[in-house]
């Protein structure tokens, strides 16, 4: 019994959406009911030309990603182990860190044109910030006698870098990328709804066009989904690579 | 006194290089820094940039605020009390690595095209952070502390708003600082989807007429608001942290 409390809620906001919805005060276009979104869900999954939207937005977001993810690793090392490219690059990091880089679109669209390229460059740029910064306070916090032990055996600085730094540090990149992730989907969604001719945000855009409102919370439910699993993978992949460290339950 | 040097000269390096590319002939869509300079005090001088900066914090200020608010009076209600956390925490955080500006169509059906679905898209968009972060801060309160309190026969309440909400304070300054920086990405893509006046709007206006100089105004404009927003919020947290050591 006790186990069905987490989903009460959930329960409880499904069943009150469908009696909104068959009640008729409002017109189906604003609450379609859920056997609709349902039809539309299941149309979404049975049709290629959709699949391929929604793949688009993934590759999308993936590559700008792992652009990050490489960069973003290698500057939060030399910031965290280096006091002199932390003092040189903090003020970048930090001032910069609450502008809004989405602002910097309209620029990346003449820049690197319409296509995927300015996407990914905008992912590459937003999801930069939280690896570094996460990377950095990581690789500046490992613990002292580990590195003076290992000094002190005789270690050469790559060797130190390699087993001692690096795993360490481990953790706290992946909890950059745990970060970044959900920031590469936002970002993706963001600016196809903005300016594309393809995608998932731009779909959605296109069914709230066209008064498609059950299409539409279709399409929500599937980028949800999306975001869900991406961030279930790196969970994932995080307990096999730093199998050392349990995950503290940050999410269920 | 060296670092400050290499500070210097990087920034003195990057603007010159900048200026002399620009002099040198870069697209039409890259000005130089000095030129955007000129152009930004020129706006300053006009009351257009003041409207739509008005208008852009009437939306972002007000989501923020609301998203903050309930972020964290949930957040650490539901790190405090068992039934909450069981049943606010699982939508919570399988919603979390959701998008949400998708739901700004939706919410532009339901509450209309104006401010409000707007301002909603911002709470609803801040609110995850604050009560991730208010969440884990009362949940990693020291058991010991509160037990002390306990044993010196303080009443739950008091309790919680000595012990248990001082202890989660820098957590919930970490998660504030997020959301105030996503209340500014969701309030410039929201008035860029649609919108009438703000930045967002400006830029898009400046984009489609291929005005350089205010598509530059406009991202000076947000980048300094940001930077602004920002430093207040940590003056903030210094003041109210005094015995906490701040180490970024």
């Amino acid at each position: 019994m006790s186990r069905l409390v987490p989903f009460v809620l959930i329960g409880a906001a499904l069943a009150g959406w469908e009696i909104m919805a068959r009640s008729g005060l409002w017109s189906p276009l604003l609450f379609p009911s859920l056997a609709n979104i349902g039809y539309e869900f299941a149309q979404f999954f049975s049709r290629t030309d959709r699949l391929l939207e929604a793949w688009t937005s993934l590759h999308r977001a993936l590559g700008g990603f792992a652009l990050a993810a490489m960069t973003g690793v290698v500057i939060g090392m030399l910031m965290g182990r280096s006091a002199f490219v932390a003092g040189l690059l903090d003020p970048l990091f930090s001032g910069t860190y609450a502008v809004p880089k989405l602002a910097l679109f309209p620029i990346f669209i003449f820049a690197f044109g319409i296509g995927s390229l300015s996407k990914v460059a905008l992912v590459f740029l937003e999801c930069l910030y939280p690896i570094v910064i996460i990377t950095c306070h990581g690789a500046r916090g490992v613990d002292r006698v580990l590195l003076w032990s290992a000094q002190n055996m005789g270690a050469p600085r790559g060797e130190i870098l390699r087993r001692v730094v690096v795993p360490a540090t481990v953790p706290f990149i992946f909890a950059g990328f745990r970060v970044a992730l959900p920031v590469a989907l936002i970002v993706v969604i963001m600016t196809e709804m903005v300016s594309s001719a393809d995608g998932l945000g731009y779909q959605v855009i296109y069914a709230l066009a066209s008064l498609k409102t059950d299409r539409m919370l279709a399409l929500v439910v599937v980028i949800a989904l999306l975001g869900w699993l991406l961030d279930k993978a790196l969970v994932v992949m995080r307990d096999r690579l730093v199998y050392w460290e349990k995950l503290e339950t940050y999410y269920v | 006194m060296s670092l400050a040097l290499a500070r210097a000269g990087l920034l003195l390096f990057v603007v010159l290089l900048w200026e002399l590319l620009w002099i040198r002939g870069l697209p039409a869509y890259i000005l130089g820094p000095f030129e955007i300079l000129k152009h930004f005090f020129a706006a300053l001088g006009s009351t257009e940039l003041y409207g739509n900066i008005g208008a852009s914090l009437m939306r972002s200020v007000p989501g923020f605020a609301i998203g903050a608010v309930l972020g964290s009076a949930l957040g650490l209600a539901a790190g405090v009390s068992r039934v909450l956390d069981r049943m606010l925490s699982p939508m919570i955080f399988l919603s979390y690595p959701v998008p949400k500006i998708v739901m700004l169509p939706l919410f532009m059906l339901w509450f209309g095209i104006g401010d409000i679905s707007k301002i909603l898209i911002i709470a609803l968009a801040c609110f995850y952070p604050t009560f991730i972060n208010a969440y884990y801060g009362a949940k990693s309160t020291p058991k010991i502390l509160v037990w002390s309190a306990l044993n010196l026969g303080a009443s739950p309440w008091r309790v919680f708003c000595r012990v248990v909400v001082p202890s989660a304070l820098p957590l919930i300054f970490a998660g504030l600082r997020v959301s105030l920086a996503l209340s500014y990405i969701v309030m410039f893509a929201a008035e860029m989807i649609n919108a009438d006046s703000g930045l967002g709007h400006l830029i898009r206006v400046a984009e489609s007429g291929l005005r350089f100089d205010l598509m530059y105004v406009s991202l000076l404009s947000i980048a300094i608001l940001g930077y602004l927003s920002d430093s207040l919020l940590r003056v903030t947290r210094t003041r109210l942290l005094t015995w906490q050591e701040l180490d970024a």
